[in-house]
């Protein structure tokens, strides 16, 4: 990764300024408070990069936000909250957004928060030339204009509706401007950030943070020290929580949760979110091309059975494409289960006695179990499915390796999707559109439907918030009718704590959130 | 001897180079696009594009291998396509966890595997002969998740005696190295046993026997040199095999080792790291081998070694 | 060391095998154990005929259910009956198990007689690619494998026996470098017997011990390695019952539902144990010298 002329220019002179003043160094504090302050969190995997611009997976983005911020941010339900600014303007066509900045907030580092720190960040991650991860999130940006040393106007290159829920993106946290000079690509390993805590270390499976004792919101955080350990073994995890040795762990595996239900000290965390499941059906193919077929299958499913077996009912049955914390979402009502009208549609498509077809998915136990459930179902409409649960190398070769619809072999997968920036946008643009056709994004299904382009296309390109509700409302009903999909869940939250930890939190996507934990 | 040695280490040196060839093609050959691997679940054809050009994935394949052999032969083996430090680094900070546990396992389980072993092969037929057997191919049948999460129930959530996972201090390493070892002194049991049993019916035994010397030392210092080849070959085996680290026992107690780092570099097909995975791995059986094939010739010197 | 010490067989009418089956026949536990192997491969064969239920019959209405009359062995996730899915299970599990070992065994046995008989280059070139395969992680070459030949259970064979015959190879190699010095081998090569009768007919009765000793303890975790497989997306596929499969699915309910870990558990074991009693039997039946 190189790192642009001007960029660099720019900030060996900010970075002039953080070398002056000494990092802040965190003594024990002598308050000798009765409460434990120390946190354990037990995670499922390791964590890959502390560069929230280089992070693809929500663990990592999640525990980036224990030391870094953003202008925006998401709360516990994943409403967009204003975090390192104070608010915005945006103009009409939506290509220009002003934001007004926090005043004296300074990064871990003692580099002062400011517009030229945004325009650093910024123009750092939409440079291609930096090769991050997320590039692509801000490959709509211009330029930045540093108004005054609290004021940053951000400026498009085409209208972007979805921009404020972009910035609020943790892929967009910003990293000290002398940190970015100093550590070039090794800022992976030394965030500095203005978040609540300050990185400790990071060994292979073990992050460890402590508090930012100059932190500018006032009171947090609570905790003295937050430890991240990955432990991939779901028995293992839940030992660590009955034995004290975390207070926090996700997921708590739905199966095993009649194993704590008398436990007084730890409690079931089952909130909402947004990760949706179901089975992709190539539109373009037959038998999938008759929208009858794709109907009955929706029909043959049994969802609250298949949320009891796979989900030990630890999920919601979907009523739309978008789940209802997602932006703009529109209930559009529920595909029953009804073998008789399956397979009577079957039949009007031509197909009375079935047929025989093959679906793809992970190698996982709960996307096996759920795609053995599937073929249970299918078996009696007279649908004979093969089941293949593919290494994940094996499965996106096999999905992305067609390089258009045609020579695609995909007939269903087996997939998921979160929107992680909470947005329509990004909730049915990668998954039901013409521009999204593997290998560009996850149109699996291989849908194209004039309608539902335009519709997606008209909600990106207004900041309007009326005009983009109608847009997807629009979308929703059809993609809801059209069915390019088996729809099958949303997922839930299912995590575990110890009884008294308050204000640890995982957003509907997934993402931890541990600003306010405290002990009660 | 020496000469043989020394032979057999510079030998070492064009059969890894043979290696670190071969594991170049066939990580490249195995389906599975590490550039959309890294770039994540949601990442765009644009961000796997970045993700290819900075991995140097675009290159023609002779640069690719031009640019593997100079860090290979420079032993900096590169950085990791996925977390984009020193390969290096990435392996050195599981070296150390897996080798110690598997030091630990191999001791404990060469001890106890021996033991029993040579007991059930003198007493043969008798209790301590079946028990052992029982417990030895319990050993090896015996799922080791299951037997890691059963002994987490006890020692750690029941008894609160034991960390649940970890490297810490000493403590961490009683469940991870029982359960590590524990297929180990299995197999070691039965090949002690059977290797006993034979060299003990040898005619020289026999004389021994006969010749009034004490049953013990007729065991200790006639049957059991003999009996150790076969041991002596499962035993490296074995070691080499715990040298790769285990995935089973590493995911159970959350051990930090190359077993998972090996998991999750194929998961990302980082190159690199495979690459020097499947070098590391090689060099310690080729080590390993040859340190038993030594052992052949001092446990038995009518074996020569050419 | 054994078959050819002509000593000991003095007086000795009978042919080798009857022989050999006079001798074993007095072994009784390898003689249960060898009626236990019996039993479960008929059972597996007549699986159609004495399972309870079909193999992938779900009932959602009695999932993950305790032992019971209905259903002795109890259910699984989706309701079906573990005793079924073992029986059936028998087909796959005890063929993957024993021809993959036995596929590696020939391979690797052969591999350890050439290449500690003749040593040199043979020796070094043979020996150094054992070393390549047992370091090469298993991972990889299932993926391999699966990419190559594409899933399906005779693949999983093969890359089983790949993975075995290194073990065979070097335990085989060493015991040919230690027997190729002995007298009787010694003797019998100035007297001009051949290479190949050398090999086979001298040397590797006395490596057949520890070969017997391997091969059954390898036939249990090859049935566990196999399962290791179907997770990569190379072996048995959903629905169909493989022991190992079924016990990486219990691994999930371990403390909620323990009888989808513990009977294909107990099927493994009473399978290896059975293999291992069998073969302390056989191994000393052969080993002439023992009475």
């Amino acid at each position: 990764m190189s790192i642009n002329p001007e960029l660099r220019r720019r900030s060996v002179l900010t970075g002039a300024t953080a070398l002056a003043a000494a990092p802040a160094v965190i003594g024990a504090r002598a308050e000798a408070a009765a409460m434990p302050r120390d946190l354990t969190v037990a995670v499922p995997d390791n964590l890959v990069t502390l560069d929230p611009a280089d992070a693809n997976d929500t663990l990592s983005q999640g525990s980036c936000r224990l030391m870094l911020e953003g202008l925006y941010g998401f709360d516990e339900n994943m409403k967009i909250i204003p975090k390192l600014a104070t608010g915005y303007k945006a103009n009409a066509m939506a290509t220009e957004f002003t934001f007004t900045l926090h005043q004296g907030v300074k990064f871990h580092d003692g580099t002062p928060f400011n517009a030229e720190a945004v325009k650093i960040n910024l123009e750092r991650i939409a440079n291609p030339a930096n090769h991050l991860k997320r590039q692509s999130l801000l490959s709509v940006l211009d330029h930045v204009e540093v108004v005054n040393e609290h004021t940053a106007k951000v400026v498009l290159k085409t209208p972007f509706g979805a921009f404020i829920p972009t910035v609020a993106h943790p892929a967009l946290a910003l990293s000290s401007p002398a940190a970015i000079k100093k550590y070039g690509k090794d800022l992976g390993r030394n965030p500095v950030g203005t978040g609540p805590f300050i990185f400790t270390s990071w060994t292979p499976d073990t992050l460890k943070v402590h508090a930012s004792p100059h932190y500018w919101v006032k009171g947090l955080p609570h905790m003295r020290t937050v430890t991240i350990r990955s432990v991939p073994e779901n028995g293992s995890r839940l030992a660590m929580l009955q034995t004290g040795e975390a207070q926090y762990i996700f997921p708590m595996p739905p199966e095993l949760v009649a194993t704590i239900a008398h436990n007084p000290k730890i409690t079931l965390v089952n909130r909402q979110s947004i990760i949706i499941h179901g089975a992709a059906m190539n539109t373009m193919k037959k038998p999938f091309n008759d929208v009858r077929v794709r109907q009955a299958l929706n029909y043959a499913v049994d969802k609250e059975a298949f949320i009891k077996i796979v989900y030990n009912g630890y999920a919601d049955q979907m009523d739309s494409p978008e789940p209802p914390l997602l932006s703009f979402y529109k209930k559009q009502g529920a595909w029953p289960y009804d073998v008789a009208k399956a397979k009577k549609l079957l039949a009007e498509a031509g197909y009375p006695n079935g047929f025989e077809t093959e679906m793809w998915g992970a190698n996982n136990t709960l996307v096996i179990r759920g795609m053995q459930f599937l073929q249970q179902q299918f078996a009696a409409v007279g649908v004979k499915l093969k089941v293949s649960p593919l290494e994940v190398g094996l499965l996106i070769s096999k999905v992305y390796a067609a390089p258009n619809p045609q020579e695609a072999t995909v007939q269903m997968n087996y997939g998921g999707w979160s929107s992680s920036t909470g947005d329509a946008d990004w909730g049915l643009r990668p998954l039901f559109t013409k521009e999204a056709f593997p290998p560009k994004m996850f149109n699996v299904a291989y849908l194209d439907d004039p309608a539902v382009n335009k519709d997606i296309a008209d909600g990106l390109h207004t900041a309007d918030p009326k005009a983009r509700a109608a847009a997807y409302a629009d979308a929703q009903k059809r993609i809801w009718q059209d069915c390019p999909w088996v729809w099958l869940d949303i997922d839930r939250i299912v995590d575990a704590r110890a009884s008294n930890l308050q204000g640890a939190y995982r957003l509907p996507d997934g993402g931890l959130l541990l600003n306010d934990a405290h002990f009660a | 001897m020496l000469g043989y040695f020394l032979r057999r280490l510079g030998g070492t040196i064009p059969v890894l180079l043979a290696v670190s060839l071969f594991a170049f093609g066939f990580v490249r050959l195995l389906p599975g696009d590490p550039a959309r691997l890294i770039a994540g679940p949601d990442a765009t054809l644009q961000d796997v594009q970045a993700v290819r050009e900075r991995l140097g994935l675009d290159q023609p394949l002779w640069q690719q291998y031009v640019r593997y052999m100079a860090s290979t032969v420079r032993l900096s083996l590169g950085t990791s396509a996925r977390s984009g430090q020193p390969v290096l680094t990435e392996i050195g900070e599981r070296f150390m966890p897996t080798f110690n546990l598997s030091v630990v396992a191999m001791v404990w389980s060469c001890i106890v595997g021996v033991g029993l072993g040579v007991l059930s092969g003198v007493k043969r037929g008798n209790w301590i002969d079946q028990g052992s057997m029982v417990v030895a191919v319990s050993g090896i049948s015996f799922p080791s998740f299951w037997l890691g999460l059963l002994l987490i129930d006890l020692c750690s959530v029941r008894l609160g005696w034991l960390p649940t996972g970890g490297d810490h201090d000493w403590k961490s390493y009683v469940m991870p190295a029982f359960t590590l070892g524990l297929p180990a002194a299995a197999v070691m049991a039965r090949f002690t046993r059977s290797a006993f049993v034979e060299v003990a019916q040898e005619d020289y035994v026999r004389t021994a026997r006969s010749k009034g010397l004490p049953e013990r030392v007729v065991i200790w210092r006639h049957a059991f040199r003999n009996a150790l080849i076969p041991v002596l070959t499962l035993a490296g085996l074995q070691f080499g095999f715990l040298l790769g680290g285990a995935i089973v026992i590493e995911t159970v107690f959350s051990w930090p080792g190359l077993g998972r780092l090996l998991v999750e570099s194929v998961s990302y097909r980082d190159y690199p790291v495979i690459q020097a995975e499947i070098l590391l791995f090689s060099t310690e059986f080729v080590l390993i081998n040859l340190l038993i094939d030594l052992l052949y010739a001092v446990v038995n010197p009518e074996i020569r070694l050419r | 060391m054994s078959a050819t010490t002509a000593g000991g067989r003095a007086g000795s009418i009978h042919s080798p095998l009857a022989e050999f089956w006079r001798r074993f026949r007095r072994k009784h536990i390898a003689l249960v154990s060898g009626a236990v192997i019996l039993l479960l491969v008929t059972a597996s064969v007549a699986a159609p005929l004495i399972a309870p239920y079909g193999p992938a019959v779900p009932d959602y209405n009695n999932v993950l259910a305790g032992p019971s009359l209905a259903h002795l062995c109890g259910t699984d996730t989706f309701g079906r009956d573990i005793l079924s899915r073992i029986i059936w299970g028998g087909r796959i599990s005890l063929s993957v198990g024993f021809i993959s070992v036995a596929l590696g065994g020939l391979v690797g046995v052969v591999m350890g007689l050439v290449s500690g008989y003749f040593g040199g280059l043979i020796d070094s070139f043979s020996m150094r690619l054992c070393d390549v395969l047992l370091a090469f992680p298993g991972i990889l070459l299932a993926i391999g494998v699966v990419a190559v030949l594409g899933p399906g259970i005779d693949n999983v064979i093969y890359a089983v026996a790949v993975f075995s015959v290194p073990v065979f190879a070097r335990l085989v190699r060493g015991s040919t470098l230690a027997l190729k010095q002995t007298l009787y081998v010694q003797a019998a090569r100035s007297i001009g017997v051949s290479r190949f009768k050398l090999m086979f007919q001298h040397i590797l009765p006395g490596a057949l011990p520890a070969v017997i000793v391997y091969f059954s303890l390898r036939i249990g975790s090859s049935i566990l390695v196999a399962a290791s497989l179907s997770f990569i997306g190379l072996g048995a596929q959903p629905p169909s019952p493989e022991w190992g499969a079924m016990l990486a699915d219990g691994r999930s309910y371990l403390g909620v539902a323990d009888q989808m870990t513990l009977f294909p558990g107990l099927a493994i074991f009473i399978t290896a144990l059975a293999f291992n009693l069998l073969g302390d039997g056989l191994r000393d039946a052969l080993d002439q010298k023992l009475r």
